[in-house]
């Protein structure tokens, strides 16, 4: 019989194969120019070095299947093979990196993977604001924190090599250690506070033999790779206040109008000389603030008014449902335009607007659950030996509601950030010099058939936050829901 | 172990530090100077969506000078008028285009202390030097205008040019005449010289145009001066004189032969052509009325141009408030002794010059003129002051002659109690929608006249009888003008051939049109000027209690990164008059000028 680790890594392996493959054809396209059939040389060996590497994975996944058969244990030969994938980091497929790392490892637990992520995370961070290097200058603090960036790199890889030996340290020294190393999320990296609660939680596992979620979720690669996507903005959006330049992205420029993609403005410049690089980089702090307020407002005003309303039903239930079904009558957006219309375009009436919107989809929610919950037996019986109401609700009745709740939550970020960026795109989100990435994507509209990618590199971004936060939404889904473990 | 990783990351600590050095930062970019040492000042932009492109270079400029900018981007032109209206704000991007080609009406309208749109304080300096410019003639305005600009831009700081805009017109030379087709600085597209290529195609086929506005004011000439009418108006009413392509006044296609202006500059003589008559519809078809355009028509509609009271909601009378009178001569021997500014020449011999026939006789009568046999009529306007751009009003679309018989036979509501909702008024669009109250009254002086309109399209026929057999006369038959609500999708009309041609494209659309083969893209001069206004209307407003916060205002604009972030498509204006007449000022940015202006602004706010 397999066991679940070893389905996890071949899982994996044939995940990153597929990527892998995906990453090599979107390279080998970016190679040929189709209007003139000319070749870009360095893009064009980046692509063959990664078909090379594909194929290795490809040779590699079918000889792990082999071996299997006779034994579940990687053997050496793949293991050495699987290392030497790792050099593929040289050519930016983190994909080869990734599924190499789980194979070199004799046993994977959780934390070990997201060991992997962290570092990940972080060497894409590094990498990004590296970028910055080809400009004509960096902005003052870019030095100070690149070093600091790349200590904490350092700090993590050490941890991922020695994860086993580090959960094997005396109990005080391994205190010590997790204050120090649960301190580095303050770059943003969140997968920080994953492995941490991975090695605390790790350490008890004899005690419980339960999976959580944050087990579970490592089961859906795609995502994984959603999460890693967020993290990496998180941080990048946190990490870009001191390498970033923001005179990049807000200054006019007029000797650089409307440059197509170099190694200086990544993205191009749009029509006022701006880096659009810079610009999605800043954006998406807007665009992850937005979208996150925008839901956990909603979450709360909505869950508190459904829980109230499941719980006591009747009258209470009526008179709020009914109040929350006449805005539930009126389109979001529309709504949402008018409150901008009337208020003024700025980023807080903005979250306002799309958060109201909101409020009744959560309440509908949250009182479907409360009323499905309320009717247990423990309910009943915290009732009968005559505890609160309130009591009753806050300690049984809303942790038992609340997994329908997160997943809702982690679904509806994905359309708060297109409504942020549609009706920035209409000129009623942000000021529109402040980059954020509907308005971004508005510049680009005007030059869609003369310059594409002032348009298309905006867009992406926004298909893939938000295709990340969809993909999280449905393995925490998975994740919870019973009748899938 | 350890030891191996300790020394890696010695390793790679010195070789970053090593990169380190290689690394140019901001502060050594910039060399360590910043203009963050002085207080700023708080000033608040507005402008509409459209002017989003300039919000944003003039935000960035004034930031850049030290300014803290608040920026009013108001979503539509509406809103963005009642804020201007309300004077609440410092700055303000306008724009103005003169529609007459002529620098009074550029002025006259937004600089004079009683000028209908006024966008600065009363100043009794600026209002004598348009008084003075308007006396004059073209060769002697230059210097007053320069005068005026100087008083209004450098002395005052109460304005500042931004840029003067190309015009730009698009259509598919395949299929149309490139050499028909003219693009007028001034003058609304005309669409009697435009020929298919294929010649027989002109009877058959419709040609499509195309404007943004479904709504029209009115189709009567004096109840509506605005882009939803101005092109429609323009080829239904003929008018007394036109203008050329770069704004010379001329008779050429118009009712008038030729034209003559008295010693004086305050009488003007126009002698009339006798082969147009007014076109009106009968089921769905333009037919000739057999009513005649004649004199007694060009007096009923100028004096009704020039009266406030002469219809409810009479919106052009400002542009001919110069005209005292218009009179039909009947006396020869006037023309015979008038003379000409240079004083050798008649009036008669200047309006006889190039008429197979000279003037025998003048009629009074309309139906009595009969051009081949001497027959002629012959208008007189005088004007309240000597004032030689009345010609160039003349010329607007306002200035088309309507049928006096038919406009007072339609109009027979109660001036006083008219009701907008009951009452239709000549021009009233609703007599030209399909539906119930279609009941089509035009009675079209011009080239071509509107058969129906709904909300997508509007259907004009050519005037049977306009100036049939000359060269005048209107080439196709059938035009539509289909409403298309944003310049984006007209380009993408023009491009698969749903529409012909497209009038008014936007700098980034120039590309794209040049990328396909069956396009024509024509550029030329335009009027159109946007211009900053610093607000001096608002007593409250601080920029209206300081010239040197103007003054700082003012310089620091830099028209080069306009034209740069136009890509080259605009030019540099120094006032709206610069278009019209070349005193050759310039604006120049000079930030240490702006500094020094700051700085005494903020002592005196001390």
């Amino acid at each position: 019989m397999k066991s679940y680790k070893d389905t996890l890594v071949y899982k994996q392996v044939e995940f990153s194969l597929g990527l892998s493959l995906l990453y090599t054809v979107i390279l080998g396209f970016a190679a040929m120019d189709f209007s003139t059939f000319a070749v870009q040389p360095f893009i064009l060996l980046l692509a063959g070095l990664n078909g090379f590497a594909t194929i290795v994975q490809a040779l590699l996944t079918v000889k792990i299947r082999k071996d299997s058969k006779k034994s579940l244990v990687i053997n050496r030969i793949s293991q050495i093979i699987a290392g030497l994938l790792i050099l593929t980091l040289a050519i930016g497929n983190l994909f080869l990196v990734l599924s190499s790392l789980y194979l070199i490892k004799k046993k994977v637990s959780p934390g070990y993977v997201y060991a992997v992520y962290m570092v990940l995370t972080d060497l894409l961070v590094i990498g990004v604001s590296a970028l910055n290097l080809f400009k004509a200058y960096v902005t003052n603090s870019f030095i100070p924190a690149m070093i600091v960036l790349l200590v904490i790199l350092v700090f993590h890889v050490i941890v991922l090599i020695g994860y086993d030996k580090l959960m094997a340290l005396s109990p005080g020294s391994k205190k010590l250690f997790l204050l120090l190393f649960t301190l580095t999320v303050l770059i943003g990296n969140l997968f920080v506070l994953l492995v941490s609660a991975s090695m605390v939680q790790d350490a008890n596992k004899a005690i419980t033999k339960r999976k959580g979620i944050r087990e579970k979720i490592l089961r859906n690669q795609a995502s994984m790779l959603g999460l890693l996507f967020i993290v990496f903005l998180v941080a990048i959006s946190i990490c870009s206040v001191w390498t970033f330049n923001y005179r990049f992205a807000v200054t006019n420029d007029y000797s650089a109008i409307l440059q197509p993609p170099n190694l200086a403005y990544p993205f191009g410049t749009d029509n006022f000389g701006r880096d659009v690089f810079s610009r999605i980089i800043f954006g998406a702090r807007i665009s992850l603030a937005v979208g996150v307020l925008a839901t956990f407002i909603p979450f709360i005003f909505g869950g508190i008014l459904g829980a109230i309303s499941g719980y006591y039903g009747r009258h209470t239930d009526n008179l709020i449902m009914r109040f929350l079904d006449i805005l539930y009558a009126i389109p979001g957006i529309l709504l949402a335009i008018t409150i901008v219309a009337a208020f003024g375009a700025s980023t807080t009436n903005l979250i306002i607007a799309l958060s109201v919107g909101y409020i009744p989809s959560y309440a509908r929610t949250m009182r479907a659950n409360v009323i499905q919950v309320t009717n247990l037996e423990y309910v009943e019986a915290s009732r009968a030996i005559g505890n609160r109401n309130f009591n009753i609700i806050r300690q049984h009745v809303i942790p038992n509601s609340m997994a329908p709740m997160i997943v809702r939550a982690t679904l509806t970020i994905g359309s708060a950030i297109i409504a942020t960026s549609s009706l920035s795109y209409l000129g009623l989100g942000v000021e529109n010099y402040i980059p954020e990435w509907g308005n971004i994507l508005r510049t680009g509209s005007s030059y869609l058939e003369t310059k594409p990618y002032l348009a298309i590199y905006p867009g992406l971004a926004i298909i893939a936050l938000v295709l990340s936060f969809n993909f999280l939404g449905d393995g925490i889904r998975d994740a919870t829901d019973p009748r899938l473990s | 172990m350890k030891k191996k990783l300790l020394s890696t990351v010695m390793i790679l600590g010195t070789l970053a530090l090593a990169a380190c050095d290689s690394i140019t930062t901001e502060d050594q970019a910039n060399n360590g100077s910043s203009n963050s040492n002085q207080e700023t000042v708080e000033i608040d932009l507005l402008g509409a969506a459209a002017d989003e492109k300039d919000l944003n270079i003039l935000r960035d400029q004034l930031t850049r000078n030290g300014f803290e900018v608040n920026v009013n981007q108001q979503p539509d032109y509406a809103s963005y008028r009642a804020q201007r209206d309300a004077g609440n704000f410092d700055v303000s991007i306008a724009s103005w285009t003169t529609v007459t080609g002529n620098p009074d009406y550029a002025v006259r309208s937004i600089f004079s202390s009683d000028g209908d749109s006024r966008v600065i304080e009363p100043n009794t300096e600026i209002d004598e030097l348009i008084d003075q410019a308007a006396a004059q003639t073209e060769g002697e305005y230059t210097e007053t205008y320069n005068q005026l600009e100087n008083e209004l831009v450098t002395e005052n700081a109460y304005i500042a040019g931004l840029y003067n805009s190309l015009k730009a017109q698009a259509f598919d030379k395949n299929l149309i005449n490139p050499d028909s087709v003219n693009l007028y600085k001034s003058r609304a597209f005309a669409w009697d010289p435009v020929s298919f290529n294929d010649e027989a195609m002109n009877d058959s086929e419709t040609l499509v145009l195309t404007q943004m506005e479904s709504d029209l004011t009115s189709l009567d000439p004096v109840k509506g001066n605005d882009s939803s009418i101005n092109q429609l108006n323009t080829n239904m009413y003929v008018r007394l004189v036109n203008l050329t392509e770069d704004d010379q006044v001329t008779s050429d296609a118009s009712l008038s032969y030729n034209h003559a202006i008295a010693e004086g500059n305050s009488d003007y003589y126009f002698i009339l052509r006798d082969d147009i008559n007014f076109a009106s519809v009968e089921d769905g078809q333009a037919v000739d009325t057999g009513e005649r355009v004649g004199a007694d028509d060009v007096v009923y509609s100028l004096d009704r141009a020039s009266d406030p009271e002469s219809v409810p909601d009479q919106r052009t009378y400002s542009l001919h408030e110069y005209i005292n009178e218009v009179t039909v001569v009947d006396d020869l021997s006037e023309l015979e002794t008038a003379e000409l500014a240079d004083g050798n020449t008649t009036v008669k011999e200047a309006l006889e010059s190039g008429l197979d026939t000279p003037i025998n006789s003048l009629v009074t009568d309309k139906t009595q003129a009969d051009n081949a046999t001497g027959n002629y009529q012959v208008v007189k306007l005088t004007t309240t002051e000597p004032f030689p751009q009345v010609l160039n009003y003349l010329a607007h679309q306002s200035a088309g002659i309507v049928s006096e018989q038919q406009v007072e036979s339609v109009n027979t509501y109660d001036i006083d109690n008219y009701n907008v909702d009951t009452d239709i008024a000549y021009g009233d669009q609703r007599a030209v929608t399909e539906g119930d109250t279609y009941d089509n009254h035009l009675f079209a002086s011009g080239p071509y006249i509107m058969i129906s309109k709904n909300d997508y399209e509007a259907t004009f026929q050519k005037n049977p009888a306009y100036m049939t057999d000359t060269e005048n006369a209107a080439n196709i038959e059938n035009i539509t003008v289909r409403f298309i609500g944003d310049m984006d999708s007209s380009l993408s009309a023009l491009r698969s051939g749903e529409v012909h041609l497209l009038y008014g494209l936007s700098e980034t659309q120039y590309e794209i049109v040049e990328g396909e083969e069956n396009l024509e893209l024509q550029t030329g001069d335009s009027n159109a000027v946007s211009y900053l206004i610093v607000n001096t209307m608002n007593e409250d407003r601080k920029t209206a209690g300081s010239v040197d916060l103007r003054k700082a205002i003012v310089h620091s604009i830099n028209q080069e990164d306009f034209i740069q972030s136009y890509d080259g498509q605009k030019k540099k204006a120094f006032s709206p008059v610069s278009p019209l007449v070349d005193t050759e000022n310039e604006l120049e940015a000079d930030a240490d000028l702006v500094q020094d202006h700051l700085s005494k602004y903020l002592e005196q706010a001390e």
